[in-house]
């Protein structure tokens, strides 16, 4: 009995001993707060994700994007904070008047796009800033968290133009097969090995000037392919004939995955009648390796195992 | 008639003291094949460990390799380098073989004939139990088939490998469709050369129980007595009948 109430004794100490340094790591960080933005208080997260934010880091604060005041005084946060300009979450409609108070060009050219074309007519999941750049966490274009990376590009198109339903919402369809096909180019095997010179989405499709292909001013609008392929850091002095520019990449390149390819019957004939050459050789060689590479690996694969199996019916073969 | 060309047939007793008296070499190979094959050798496995990743790039290996050679620029440097030269091999090889080496083209034991299909079928029926071995002569239906294998692959590899490698300068003479269909060549035909290789080839000359670790005429061009009665019984026969020819002819 003595031995038990000595070690509950000595444990209980230690209890407390422990529960007085938690308390006291606890309230690190509250203490630690109280210098810092007031909005930490409630918005913990969207201030740690703030924090990565690379404007946090040349000093810009909730209200430069928020309004309101920059007062700290906790005693005083809703009253203070909130009062003047302040805008609360901005709405898709006009996160860009937050952005346009620095990033003049860009919301400029932002404005031409098919992106804010739609927003304007009412359909607000078209992309904005925030889509593409991060809400909170937004990061320099060069680190290699930012969704904005060159690396990271095809992905963040992606999270929108691979996703059926927000497609859907347009009523002439928007493929969404784009990253697929994408992947089968040169272009995204290079990328995915870290070869980060050639195109993505936004090389092609300029970044904040999109514009579908079917627009005359748009960067991939067949008459206009040359010029986008022979950029100076891109094909330079290549002579793209118009014929040949105008080849959609995404649809020549998903020829070789095996859904548009072995369904040809769903291809625009257009399409198909130039991109799977004549007799639709394209199509047929594609058949025929298919079969061969199973036929004869197949048969020699068979032979080997036979030969192998074989050996134990027959313990010395010579 | 036809000139049988002489299996040229080596005792080591010349080569290495006599005590191994009575040893017999019989050439396989000649020198100039056996360095083509290694430069085959070395420029096929370079370019399938610098384009598998292209082929596969969202496998989780293909970051690793890439990282390995050297990064993705060193890899088409390495891949086109490689390519290279295995074209050139293959241009010597043909010339070679079409205008240096005057055999005549139909008469080449390397020529498939009727018994490779027949010999084809009794090699199953062994394996099954059911027959006895096919007997070969200088080359068997699947050192015949690996030949002519290599032989078409080399040419869809090179031919569409230049066309890939050059794409811009390609689009001046075919039209754009057919610079995809060379992708699609390029690489279907490459995978089929390195699984062929890796399971059937290898089998052939490294794994099997005949042979393993490995056959070394790929390093010496010799096949001993033994190998060659079991392999190629029927050119061992040749063999010695000519070789007592001429013994008698010179006597």
């Amino acid at each position: 009995m003595a031995f038990i109430s000595r070690s509950l004794y000595s444990s209980l100490k230690k209890k407390y001993a422990l529960i007085v340094i938690t308390a006291i790591f606890l309230l690190i960080p509250a203490a630690s707060a109280q210098q810092d933005v007031s909005c930490y208080h409630c918005h913990t997260p969207v201030v740690t994700e703030f924090r990565n934010n690379v404007h946090y880091k040349i000093g810009f604060t909730c209200a430069d994007c928020h309004g309101g005041s920059i007062e700290t005084n906790a005693s005083v946060i809703s009253y203070n904070v909130m009062s003047g300009n302040f805008i609360g979450r901005p709405t898709r409609l006009n996160v860009t008047m937050v952005c346009e108070k620095c990033h003049i060009e860009e919301t400029k050219n932002y404005k031409q796009s098919i992106h804010w074309e739609q927003i304007e007519k009412g359909h607000l999941e078209a992309a904005t800033c925030t889509d593409c750049h991060g809400i909170h966490e937004i990061r320099a274009i060069k680190d290699p968290k930012s969704p904005s990376n060159h690396q990271n590009s095809p992905a963040t198109c992606a999270k929108c133009h691979s996703n059926t339903e927000l497609m859907s919402a347009w009523y002439y369809g928007i493929k969404t097969d784009r990253f697929d096909t994408y992947k089968e180019s040169f272009h995204w095997k290079a990328l995915r090995n870290g070869y980060n010179v050639v195109a993505t989405c936004a090389d092609c499709h300029e970044n904040h000037l999109t514009k579908a292909h079917t627009d005359p001013a748009s960067s991939t609008y067949p008459a206009n392919l040359p010029m986008t392929c022979g950029q100076t850091d891109c094909h330079p002095g290549v002579k793209f004939d118009a014929k040949i520019a105008a080849g959609l990449v995404h649809d020549k390149e998903s020829l070789h995955s095996g859904d548009l390819l072995f369904n040809k019957t769903g291809m625009n004939p257009q399409i198909a009648a130039y991109y799977l050459g004549p007799f639709d050789l394209a199509y047929w060689i594609a058949i025929f390796f298919k079969i061969l590479t199973t036929s004869v690996i197949g048969i020699f694969a068979g032979m080997v195992i036979l030969d192998f199996v074989s050996r134990f019916k027959m313990q010395k073969r010579w | 008639m036809v000139k049988q060309r002489l299996i040229e047939v080596s005792g080591s007793q010349k080569l290495a003291g006599d005590n191994k008296m009575g040893e017999v070499f019989f050439k396989r190979f000649t020198f100039n094949q056996l360095v083509q094959h290694w430069i085959m050798i070395g420029s096929f496995m370079l370019l399938v460990v610098t384009g598998m990743p292209v082929k596969f790039p969202d496998a989780w290996w293909s970051p690793v390799i890439i990282g390995l050679v050297g990064g993705f620029e060193m890899r088409t440097t390495l891949h086109h380098a490689a390519g290279i030269g295995m074209v050139i091999l293959g241009i010597y090889h043909v010339t070679f073989h079409l205008f240096v080496d005057k055999e005549s083209l139909l008469e080449r034991k390397i020529m498939p004939t009727l018994t490779d299909a027949k010999d084809f079928w009794q090699t199953i029926m062994f394996y099954l139990g059911k027959a006895e071995q096919p007997k070969y002569g200088r080359y068997s239906w699947k050192e015949k088939f690996d030949y002519w294998g290599a032989f078409w692959g080399m040419v869809m590899m090179c031919v569409t490998g230049l066309v890939l490698m050059f794409p811009f300068i390609a689009m001046n003479f075919i039209p754009f469709a057919y610079v995809h269909l060379a992708t699609i060549i390029h690489t279907d035909e490459a995978l089929l050369a390195t699984l062929f290789i890796f399971i059937v080839h290898w089998w052939n000359v490294h794994y099997s129980p005949e042979v393993f670790p490995m056959s070394k005429a790929w390093l010496t061009g010799n096949l001993s007595e033994e190998q060659m009665k079991h392999e190629h019984p029927l050119e061992y026969e040749e063999a010695m009948r000519q070789m007592q020819e001429n013994t008698a002819n010179s006597s």
